[in-house]
């Protein structure tokens, strides 16, 4: 049967080709999408989760996104947090969207968030000392080829660059948590602060303490954040169920038509294989097998596409996070047999009930 | 009448077949009763639109009758289900199409080796292998040819070598020459008589042409949906003796 298979696809390359292309891009939309948002998530989680802080307090009904919440958390809080009997260390920060530049800036304390961190590793240069002065990571050094001493353009000012650190670790820039609260127009204003518990047996003692004193606002635990990104963030679920939807629907779809298209070409040749006595569920295997080959076609061109894609994305926007785990490369090649095997069915199943006589004169 | 045997392999009994065109009902075999005793090459002759297609159709199992009995080894496949009527097909039918229908996609090797699968019974001793029908049939060097590269009568006998070669019970050849020169006519005719006479292969032929009718055993002659007439072939019985 394979070999019917096998030359019947060859017998149309072009429908063929267009078929395995279209399967392919579904497995793309999958690939891209998935990875870029979950790219952006563990990014954006690790980066927090590195600061250092055991915990984060956010106002009640906060995001993770600190896009959309940008400082309204007063900053006297630091010091009835640093009183709760547990918790080490304290710093406040204030994060920034930059709309045209697509990145956060964090406004720090220096003094309060290097008693919290322990990551923060300068490659080149030194901590900012002054108001306009500003550090960066490796990774945004590298994509906008920024050394020490360069200058750097921020909400209309401009900064200097003292410092490089090693990326993975906050955000990709960061200056003084003053500078940021006056150009940001919320002076005595933060977006969070993290917290270090210190000894990991009392966490949950320290984690309780907090809830017990801050009830209405939110307190997150760093390890657990991109799990509860994922869970939390606003539509990135239903992104998720839309894109498998439309690369199930793209599957379906085309497998649908290709494969309606041949039995109707083919009328006759199943005519054939009845009076052979080919049974009914001869001829749904052989049109279901059809569509798992070109669907398979279709996952592994579309493997080898994303994967240009990506490498693609990532020559235009070096810092972009992509995160394509392994079960998402699972489910994008099951999305596409899945549509492809169901898109088969009906044109398997018509093909099967076909009277053979009147598909023996089929014209 | 035919003397019907129990062993016939197939027995027709007081069929009936009605097509039901638009609100009309069309006959197209009105009370038709036969027999093929195993081992008879019979033609089944008649002008166009006499039925002949539609019998050959319903000893086939590829129609089920309005009324009457089909005995196929003794079961009567017009009142089976479509599964057992597909499984008898499998297991007991070769046919030979005027059309010749090989699949276009297969080599003339590969059109044989499927049905030889889907017929699932290619490891039987007294079945021929692939490469030794080809040879029988003269087409050995065609094998690995695909049906648009062969002729009219090559594509036939590979037709013919894919219907026989699991050995079916009966062998169903509507118009196998239809579409053939005079020459390749008489090849397939040849052949399909050394397959009755060497093999002991029963034959049902279907053919509006009475030079081809003339080299089975018996005809059978049809009108407007009935038997005719039934005629034994003298010289057919000689050359049977003969062999």
């Amino acid at each position: 049967m394979l070999k019917l298979v096998y030359s019947n696809l060859f017998q149309r390359p072009t429908r063929t080709g267009v078929s395995i292309l279209a399967v392919s891009l579904g497995v793309v939309l999958v690939l891209v999408s998935v990875g870029l948002s979950y790219g952006q998530l563990s990014d954006a989680a690790d980066r927090m989760r590195r600061i250092g802080g055991d915990f984060m307090l956010q106002p009640p009904n906060s995001t993770f996104f600190f896009a959309l919440d940008s400082g309204t958390l007063p900053v006297r809080l630091t010091e009835v947090i640093a009183k709760i009997e547990g918790v080490q260390a304290v710093t406040p920060v204030l994060a920034k969207f930059i709309g045209d530049k697509f990145h956060l800036v964090y406004g720090i304390d220096k003094d309060s968030f290097g008693r919290v961190n322990d990551s923060l590793r300068f490659t080149e240069g030194r901590h900012f000392e002054s108001p306009y002065e500003a550090i960066i990571d490796t990774n945004y050094a590298r994509s906008k080829q920024l050394k020490v001493g360069d200058r750097l353009d921020l909400l209309n000012h401009t900064f200097t660059v003292v410092g490089i650190y090693q990326e993975g670790t906050a955000s990709r820039v960061m200056i003084p948590l003053a500078t940021l609260q006056e150009l940001n127009g919320t002076p005595d204003k933060v977006t969070t602060f993290f917290i270090r518990g210190g000894d990991e047996a009392l966490l949950d003692t320290v984690y309780e303490r907090l809830k017990e004193r801050f009830r209405d606002y939110k307190i997150t635990r760093t390890a657990d954040l991109q799990e509860i990104m994922a869970a939390n963030t606003p539509v990135f679920k239903q992104f998720l169920a839309a894109v498998v939807f439309l690369s199930v629907a793209i599957s379906f779809l085309i497998v649908l038509l290709a494969m309606y298209t041949t039995i109707t070409e083919r009328t006759r040749e199943i005519g054939v294989l009845k009076s052979l006595g080919a049974s009914k569920s001869f001829i749904v295997q052989l049109i279901l097998r059809e569509s798992l080959l070109i669907c398979s076609a279709g996952v592994v061109l579309g493997f080898v596409l994303a994967a240009i894609a990506i490498k693609l994305i990532l020559t235009a926007f070096p810092s972009m996070p992509v995160n394509i785990t392994a079960t998402w490369r699972i489910a994008a090649a099951a999305i596409a047999l899945f549509g492809g095997v169901l898109g088969a069915l009906y044109p398997a199943l018509k093909a099967a009930q076909l009277d053979p006589v009147k598909a023996l004169g089929y014209e | 009448m035919d003397i019907v045997q129990r062993r016939d392999p197939v027995v027709v009994e007081d069929l009936y077949m009605t097509y039901r065109v638009g609100k009309v009902d069309v006959p197209a075999v009105r009370g038709v009763s036969l027999s093929i005793r195993a081992g008879e090459f019979v033609a089944i002759m008649g002008p166009s639109g006499c039925g002949k297609s539609t019998l050959l159709h319903l000893m086939g199992g590829l129609l089920r009758p309005t009324s009457g009995r089909i005995l196929i080894d003794g079961v009567d496949i017009a009142s089976v289900s479509d599964a057992e009527r597909t499984e008898i097909r499998r297991r007991k039918m070769g046919f030979v199409f005027q059309r010749f229908n090989l699949l276009p996609t297969l080599t003339a090797r590969d059109n044989i080796e499927l049905a030889r699968k889907i017929q699932g019974n290619g490891h039987l001793r007294n079945h021929q292998t692939t490469e030794e029908m080809l040879t029988l049939l003269g087409i050995a060097d065609k094998m690995h040819h695909k049906p648009a590269e062969l002729s009219g009568g090559e594509q036939q006998r590979v037709a013919i070598a894919r219907s026989v070669v699991s050995r079916p019970a009966i062998l169903l050849a509507d118009e196998p020459t239809g579409n053939l020169d005079s020459d390749n006519s008489q090849m397939v005719l040849r052949m399909l008589q050394e397959l009755n006479l060497k093999y002991g292969q029963t034959i049902v032929m279907i053919t509006h042409d009475a030079e081809a009718a003339s080299t089975a055993s018996r005809i059978i002659e049809m009108r407007d949906g009935k038997i005719l007439n039934r005629v034994q072939n003298l010289f057919y019985a000689m050359e049977q003796k003969r062999v």
